[in-house]
């Protein structure tokens, strides 16, 4: 027969541990048990019809294209963003994402808006371009039109006998507010749309 | 050509004008900013930051976020007429973004206080419960054993070899 002993053994521990299921609802407010999960933001470029398949890529001066530009918070809190839309060529700097180091080029045009926790933000981004003019085998781009918004650059392209163009990039930089800088920071995310400017 | 000359000095008189009748600050982004531009950006930023403490502090921010948005079109549209030089515009999306940052802002600290008052009661109210829980559980606990210690002697007891005298 099994000794009193061991059932109070047995009491004592059952005790216990109902006690602390009983207390459980005041500790998981003194002791965060939340688990550490992984903290991102998504950044994507959809074409036309909300897909991944029909970019624009041959385009001509005086014609607007549109893209969806879009960004997912995962940051575990809300965030402020900023996107700044630029235009380089095949030779022109990229941003470093290693290395979150943007590029130096000025932006044509910016959005800024704030994303819930869990939550996402897209909006379209019309898109075209104007004083193109060719000079033997360069082709240079004068003015950006972004969302109706016109910016002058100087960006050229020389013409690529292997792939027969002019490319250039249009390219989205990803930067969010960071509360200790009180300043926006580019974490190295950025999306690009390469372009073939074939009419002009 | 004359025609062309005029434009362009008009155009240079005008954007002189806005140079001089606004004033300039260095933005965030290391850019020339009018200084009412740089108000607003400086405004919503710590609009955002106390809604972060509200979102914290438990309050729902949902609404704050949204008119949040609403500020930063304004921002944005600032900014347009900044890169096209119309001070009067400038000034009235400056404004705009600028009046609601101050609302989200006096708004999300209104949140902080109601959401850090709620947690506070339900933390009491959780404790309460879980005090009357564990002295529920200590006493049935020590209950049950009692009537359980009184049970297994009363079976043991029971269990006893009965004494019985020798019959001669």
């Amino acid at each position: 027969m099994v000794n009193l002993e061991d059932y109070r053994t047995l009491f004592v521990v059952v005790t216990l541990g109902l006690t602390l299921v009983a207390a459980s609802p005041t500790l998981a407010l003194v002791m965060p048990f939340g688990g550490s999960s992984e903290r991102f933001s998504e950044f994507w470029l959809l074409d036309p019809n909300h897909a991944a398949e029909d970019y624009p890529f041959n385009v001509s001066a005086g014609e607007m294209y549109s893209v969806f530009v879009g960004v997912g918070n995962q940051m575990g809190s809300s965030e402020y963003y900023k996107v700044y839309v630029k235009l380089r060529n095949g030779t022109q700097s990229v941003p470093d994402g290693n290395n979150s180091v943007p590029d130096s080029l000025s932006p044509v045009y910016e959005y800024r808006f704030f994303v819930g926790v869990d939550e996402a933000w897209e909006s379209p981004a019309s898109f075209g371009f104007g004083d193109v003019v060719v000079e033997g085998d360069v082709l240079s781009v004068g003015e950006v039109v972004v969302n109706g918004v016109t910016s002058r650059v100087d960006v050229f392209a020389v013409w690529d006998s292997e792939r027969e163009g002019y490319f250039f990039q249009l390219f989205f930089e990803l930067w969010h507010y960071d509360v200790g800088s009180r300043d926006f920071r580019f974490d190295g995310q950025f999306v690009g749309l390469w372009l073939n400017m074939t009419g002009y | 050509m004359v025609s062309r000359l005029r434009f362009l000095v008009v155009s240079v008189f005008l954007f002189s004008l806005v140079s001089v009748s606004v004033p300039w600050v260095s933005a965030a982004n290391g850019d020339l900013a009018p200084l009412e531009v740089a108000e607003a950006e400086e405004a919503l930023a710590s609009a955002y930051e106390a809604v972060l403490q509200a979102d914290e502090a438990g309050a729902d921010v949902s609404g704050l976020i949204d008119k949040l948005n609403v500020g930063s079109e304004y921002l944005v549209e600032a900014y347009i007429w900044v890169h096209l030089g119309d001070s009067e515009n400038i000034s009235h999306f400056a404004g705009l973004c600028y009046d609601i940052a101050l609302d989200v802002h006096s708004d999300a600290v209104e949140a902080i206080d109601e959401a850090r008052n709620s947690e506070m009661n339900e933390f009491v109210l959780v404790m309460l419960g879980s005090v009357a829980g564990v002295i529920l559980v200590v006493v049935l606990c020590s209950v049950g054993w009692h009537i359980f210690k009184k049970r297994y002697y009363k079976k043991v007891l029971g269990l006893k070899p009965e004494v019985v005298f020798g019959e001669s």
